[in-house]
């Protein structure tokens, strides 16, 4: 279609030429930075080479999705899936390569869960006889897997679960029993309408020795089970299973629920790799270490952890182009002859977006940490080592609960940040949105699973105080006496540590604030016998400290051993790093001053710090932004196109790419036809829906 | 939709102890009295009203909710506009007033095509027209004979009304107005109703007489044919596509391609052209303008009282009834602990709960206010004053009220809004995994009010304007010639008690938190003064310090209206005892958690010493989460929210939290009417279905 609009453009100066000028004002190489971020394992790589292929193919088109009723974008995200596994055949794509191309169509796959836990449920648990039944099925996709815990009543706690499964002795088989309503399984992706399996955990009912007949709970084990049809995909005579319906987010995944009415399954179904029932005798086998269940589940949140530094810096390379652009209002104290100003001068706007940008680099260093603990603790684990296992765990867990935190926070604020198109569907991170808000409340809770980081750290205190004269095992317990010792002393005076000009007191400074935080709730707990109940506020307090000294030491460490960046590169990193240390040490300044963790007088310095700090990075936001190589295929956003061509991509969503506009409607209220000319009334409308 | 489950899916009832029995411990644990709290909440009449609108509303088909989360854009929006249309043939055949229209509407609970039109467009038309404009156009808008809307922002334009683009230029020769778009920019943007429903617009045009711009002025313009509903002959208009929230609205996009309208299409209550001079004659009481805008924004500070009331008697109830671990310390055979009874929880929901309450206490008392300004300024009103100029703050009549009302409303409306739209968020996740599903009833409701957090001002670009007023106050205190009204009153105090320094008991005196509000604000207000005059730093590197003051002038408005409102004869009077003290510790609750939360700044400012912030929080709110905790449900009964307005399974005032989620995932959920073909190799996504996609 062509009419007069077509002619139009966007008032002076224009995006790409605003855009083009703050590349010009930097003097950062964005090859050099993307690299050092992005091509250790390749990534940049991966992903020049896939994007060009799936950018290639319409049914990766973006452009109608937003307006798509659910069973629509649910059979438009199966079909996508279809077409990726398809396309990793005929590529010959690697895993990494498969993954990077989900990344990039940005569909939550309906296949998520046979990919992920389904399969690894299998590696980790099965037996090596079930192993070698299964893994061939799994992998020639000849059965589709999901995995089935959490219940309609039962989230976090396991141990909660209500569905059963009841040896009968007489058959050898089990049979999977949904007693009450709430034992309904729920939630569980890719089982709502697809996969053929699943992993069912359910609690395991044996009978009780003394022959009354009666069961008891042997806890939650983990089954296999086939729950559809082969042929049909119906479900099984017995077995309930259908989508739970709309959510926030995550549109194209069939969460599911599901029931059992007494439905039998053989003795081979029990996963048996760690327990075990011997059908003959029905003796029951315990696990032999219970914590190495969590190692699947500690997997998930690392990878979780590393993630997180790419989905906020989407949404802040969005947020930084546009407000690079924006402009809104002339500088009070200027001539009020120009251009207005751009929005991204405002220091309102800066402290908002400015420590974000910090915050991207400071996910990506501890995302990098937090898998390389990982993967030395799988190696020690192998060994038979076990230590490592406690500190790793409460590690990835502190860091999943504040990592998913800043990031699903971070995308709300830059969101918020852009102002009124931030809320349109050209903003780009909509659906980034709604998919990420899963993440604060899936795989642990964030507010509960900070328990777990603090329980461990009161271990840690309680450890090194019932042992403070013998030497220190590890870094933990070394920082915990030197602690306790400078506590012996009688009162201690204020801190006189300064952190303005000293990079290494400010890792100090936030280990000495989570160290005080950690006496604190030992005495409170261990000495004075307070309630958990009583403490949980505290402890999640505590959780938040820890993992935000882990953020600010690892992205210390990264930067002082580096070696390959240049100059002017470091001398930014650097900056960024206080900027993100400064603003966290000024948003809980009480804290740091109640814990005499810094000098009072730094304290009162941090606004002007932070304000400093901010000018001298806000000339290289953009070519900073630039340099996390997001495509503006996966960015889908009209605000953060990399060519600044803003105003031109919203005027031709709306007008070209919008199918309202191809309906006129009758807008008098006393005459029932919805579409002009249709004949359509008020229940015909209804009638179709 | 999907067929019935079997038998023995129906018999299954949820585990132990049920929702229902929980909720009723609940309501039997509290003596609060919930109709009388409500009457005092909403008055009898608001609630009388409200139940005989749900009998009326919620039979009808047109207005079931079961699929608002389903379906497409462009069904949705169908949908909305019947919607729309059967609630507006009802207010005619009921003889609705404008305040029931407006209660059915919330109930329906979705914005919806008509809702420009009958706020934005009408109010304009009635406050800015002239006598002979009402009948051209206000009365035919009444009976919505011509539907329309209100074109101000653009494309690359939203606070800075003075930027705008679209142009109007007089013709003198015809005496005509020209109106047009020079650039893409200059588009107007999420304007709502516009997109596919109405056939008028109010446009906020750039004015040029002989080459000179006068500003923006509004202009009445028809931009689609009565008959045919299809756009006039150089007008572009459309919908601007789906949103994060509000996608049953039609903003809209509109662009003029020298469109000519006449004379009397400009509005010209204010300000207007003489036909035969060609002069344009200067806008009389601006004020009035001012006026409507601190209205809209007092009540949306009302509003996010009950917006807010939504999330939490959501999450409130839902944690009430779900369970989750056992109490660590409690044996191991007792059951799993109500999820509300952790404090990690209580310190999410319960200093909300005492939000929804303080804003509702702080909004009723802003509308009070303006209710004694207008009065004050229709008395003063005289012929004689018609001729002078610009902002509120130089105007005679009640000039001092008007500009403490301005600034109060600019920093109110930015607190309240923020606190609503985020509360919202809070009560979603703290109601775990279901918060996420859309049957928790707070992802969309969510989604709709966050651009309230930008419209009517954006909420960062307000607070310079709250600075700037108490800079001026502090300025004029300084002087000695400041007005007599609150703000000066405590800029005053504060510098005569600076140097012997604030000893106020919070611990102990509501009276005193409410002072130590007032002198951390104080203390900043002077700070900020000492940088901008004394230290000569530029307005812009002060923004954020603008915006801390802001925040903090504004918490203390609320702390003291809410410690107003709760030692006021009205409340004395309607409520028992207990409620009475119970509205105190909630009051309690608000400051005090408020306070800890921004600890450094009181504790700079000289309000208050380290100690009492520590005993604030390791004993004072710990306590008031016990002393409320008892009484949460009943608190947020009395709020009372119909059911069907909620339109949650979690938050059920019958607690039938687990039956009603699978209900609708069963019943109501149209994605199970579909068989999948689950295997990648087949292109076919449903079984049976030919390998195409109409995608």
């Amino acid at each position: 279609m062509s009419d007069f609009t077509d002619k139009l453009r966007p008032s002076q100066p224009d995006g790409p030429t605003t855009l083009a000028h703050e590349r010009g004002q930097s003097n950062l190489s964005v090859e050099e930075l993307s690299r050092h971020l992005l091509s250790s394992d390749g990534f940049l790589e991966r992903q020049a080479r896939v994007l060009p292929i799936v950018q290639s193919e319409p049914l990766f088109s973006k452009e109608k999705q937003q307006n798509l009723s659910r069973p629509d974008r649910f059979k438009l995200g199966l079909a996508r899936a279809k077409l990726l596994r398809r396309l990793k055949d005929k590529y010959q794509w690697s895993h990494d390569e498969y993954k990077m191309a989900e990344y990039l169509v940005d569909d939550v796959s309906p296949y998520f869960l046979h990919l992920e836990m389904f399969i690894t449920t299998i590696r980790e648990q099965a037996s090596e006889e079930q192993r070698a039944y299964w893994m061939p099925l799994i992998e020639s996709w000849k059965i589709i897997g999901a995995y089935a815990q959490t219940e309609l009543g039962h989230g976090s706690n396991v141990r909660g679960l209500e569905l059963e499964a009841r040896w009968d002795s007489r058959t050898k088989e089990f049979v999977l029993h949904s007693p009450t309503l709430t034992s309904s399984k729920w939630w569980n992706g890719s089982l709502g309408r697809i996969a053929n399996h699943a992993i069912v955990v359910a609690q395991l009912m044996l009978p009780k020795p003394d022959a009354s007949g009666e069961c008891v709970s042997h806890g939650p084990h983990p089954f296999i089970v086939q729950v559809r049809d082969m042929e049909t995909n119906l479900p099984l005579e017995g077995v309930v299973i259908g989508d739970i319906g709309p959510k926030y987010g995550y549109i194209t995944m069939d969460n599911a629920y599901m029931l059992f009415d007494h439905f039998r399954i053989p003795h081979s179904a029990l996963l048996s790799r760690y327990s075990s029932l011997d059908p003959n005798t029905g003796i029951y086998t315990k696990p032999e270490k219970p914590a190495l269940v969590y190692g699947s589940l500690t997997y998930v949140r690392a990878q979780i952890v590393h993630h997180a530094r790419l989905v906020l810096a989407r949404a802040v390379t969005v947020a930084v182009r546009y407000t690079a652009i924006r402009r809104q209002f002339q500088d009070r104290d200027g001539d009020k002859t120009g251009p207005e100003m751009a929005v991204l001068d405002y220091p309102t706007v800066q402290i908002r977006i400015l420590p974000l940008l910090a915050t991207t680099f400071a996910l990506h260093y501890a995302g990098q940490a937090m898998c390389a603990i990982y993967q030395n603790t799988r190696k020690d684990v192998e060994k038979g080592d076990f230590r490592s296992l406690a500190h790793m765990h409460s590690m990835s867990s502190g860091l999943k609960s504040l990592c998913t935190m800043l990031a699903a926070d971070g995308i709300e604020t830059c969101r918020r940040a852009m102002g009124g198109h931030g809320f349109g569907g050209g903003s780009g991170l909509i659906q980034l949105n709604n998919d990420y808000l899963s993440k604060p409340t899936v795989e642990g809770d964030n507010w509960m699973i900070s328990q777990q980081v603090a329980a461990y750290l009161i271990k840690k205190m309680t450890t090194a105080v019932e042992s403070s004269s013998s030497a220190a095992v590890d870094d933990t317990d070394a920082l915990y006496k030197e602690f306790i010792r400078s506590r012996q002393g009688g009162a201690t005076p204020p801190s006189d540590l300064s952190v303005l000009e000293n990079d290494s007191n400010i890792v100090k400074s936030f280990e000495l604030r989570a160290t005080a935080l950690t006496y604190d709730t030992y005495e409170q707990r261990v000495l004075k016998k307070r309630s958990w109940n009583s403490l949980l506020i505290q402890l999640h307090k505590l959780s938040k400290a820890q993992s935000q000294s882990i953020l600010v030491a690892t992205f210390f460490e990264a930067l002082s051993s580096d070696t390959s960046l240049s100059p002017p590169v470091k001398d930014i990193m650097w900056g960024l790093f206080r900027l993100f240390a400064f603003n966290t040490m000024e948003n809980e300044s009480f804290e740091f001053f109640r814990c005499n963790a810094v000098a009072k007088s730094d304290l009162d310095q941090l606004p002007n710090r932070v304000h400093d700090l901010m000018q001298r990075i806000r000339p290289h936001a953009v070519i900073l932004v630039d340099s996390w190589m997001i495509p503006d295929f996966l960015l889908d956003s009209a605000l953060g196109r990399y060519d600044g061509r803003v105003y031109e991509d919203l005027y031709n969503r709306a007008h070209r790419l919008n199918p309202l506009n191809r309906i006129t409607f009758n807008p008098n209220y006393w005459e029932e036809e919805i579409i002009k000319g249709s004949g359509d009334d008020v229940s015909n409308v209804l009638s179709k829906l | 939709m999907p067929s019935p489950p079997p038998d023995w899916v129906k018999a299954l009832k949820p585990s132990g102890p049920q929702g229902s029995e929980l909720l009723a411990q609940e309501r039997a644990q509290s003596k609060i009295n919930v109709d009388k709290l409500s009457e005092l909440l909403h008055t009898r009449e608001f609630l009388q009203r409200q139940e005989q609108l749900v009998k009326l509303l919620q039979p009808e088909k047109v207005f079931d909710k079961s699929q608002n989360h389903t379906l497409g854009r462009v069904e949705r929006l169908q949908r909305s506009l019947a919607k729309a249309k059967r609630l507006q043939q009802l207010a005619e055949q009921h003889q609705w007033s404008m305040e029931e229209l407006h209660a059915a509407n919330e109930l329906i609970g979705e914005p919806t095509p008509y809702g420009l039109h009958a706020s934005m467009f009408l109010v304009t038309l009635r406050e800015q027209g002239t006598p002979e404009q009402h009948k051209l156009f206000l009365e035919r808008a009444a009976k919505y004979q011509i539907i329309g809307c209100y074109a101000q922002t653009e494309l690359g334009h939203g606070s800075n009304v003075r930027g705008l683009e679209t142009t109007a230029t007089w013709n003198p020769e015809d005496k005509t107005f020209t109106i047009n778009s020079p650039t893409l920019t200059s588009s107007k943007w999420w304007i709502g109703s516009l997109g596919r429903t109405a056939n008028h617009a109010v446009v906020m045009a750039q004015l040029f007489i002989g080459g000179k711009n006068f500003g923006p002025h509004p202009f009445v313009v028809q931009v689609r044919d009565l008959e045919s509903h299809q756009p006039l002959e150089n007008v572009y208009v459309g919908d601007i596509g789906p949103k994060f929230g509000y996608n049953t609205m039609d903003n809209g996009f509109l662009l003029f391609n020298n469109v000519k309208v006449p004379h009397v299409n400009m509005l010209a209550r204010f300000s207007r052209i003489d036909k035969d001079t060609n002069k344009y004659i200067r806008p009389a009481l601006p004020s009035l303008v001012f006026g409507t805008l601190t209205w809209v924004r007092s009540n949306i500070v009302l509003q996010s009282g009950g917006v807010l009331a939504r999330g939490v008697t959501i999450a409130t109830r839902y944690a009430a009834v779900r369970r989750q671990f056992q109490d660590r310390d409690a044996d191991s055979s007792s059951g799993e602990m109500q999820v509300l009874n952790y404090k990690m929880v209580q310190v999410r929901l319960l200093p909300l709960l005492a939000s929804m309450y303080a804003l509702h206490f702080t909004g009723r008392g802003m509308m009070n206010l303006y209710e004694q300004n207008q009065q004050r300024m229709k008395a003063a009103a005289s012929p004689g004053q018609d001729n002078r100029g610009a902002g509120p703050e130089e105007l005679r009549a009640g000039a001092d009220l008007l500009a403490d009302l301005h600034a109060t409303s600019c920093g109110l409306k930015a607190l309240a809004s923020t606190t609503a739209g985020e509360g919202l968020e809070v009560c979603r996740r703290a109601c775990g995994g279901h918060g996420y599903s859309s049957y928790s009833g707070i992802g969309s409701y969510y989604s709709d009010y966050l651009p309230t957090l930008t419209w009517e001002g954006d909420n960062y670009m307000l607070t310079q304007q709250v600075a700037r007023y108490l800079l001026k106050s502090a300025r004029a205190v300084l002087s000695g010639k400041a007005a007599d009204n609150d703000t000066s009153r405590i800029l005053r105090t504060y510098l005569d008690r600076r140097e012997k320094g604030a000893s106020f008991d919070i611990l102990e005196n509501d009276a005193d938190i409410v002072d130590a509000f007032a002198w951390r604000t104080a203390h900043l207000t002077f700070e900020a003064l000492k940088h901008r005059d004394a230290e000569k730093r530029s307005w812009n590197s002060l923004l954020v310090d603008f915006w801390r003051l802001s925040t903090a002038h504004s918490q203390y408005l609320v702390v003291k209206n809410f410690y107003e409102a709760v030692s006021s004869p009205k409340l004395s009077q309607s409520l028992d005892n207990e409620t009475k003290t119970l509205m105190h510790a909630l009051f309690r609750l608000y400051s005090l958690h408020t306070l800890e939360r921004e600890a450094a700044e009181f504790f700079s400012s000289g309000a208050v010493t380290v100690r009492q912030i520590s005993l604030t929080r390791t004993s004072a709110v710990m306590k008031l989460l016990d002393e409320v905790r008892p009484h949460a449900i009943r608190l947020v009964d009395a709020w009372a929210i119909p059911d069907w307005q909620l339109d949650s399974s979690l938050g059920r005032s019958d607690g039938n939290v687990y039956e009603d989620l699978f209900r609708r995932a069963s019943q109501e959920n149209p994605v199970n009417d579909l068989v999948f073909d689950p295997y990648p190799w087949n292109a076919a996504v449903l079984k049976n279905e030919p390998p195409k996609s109409k995608l």
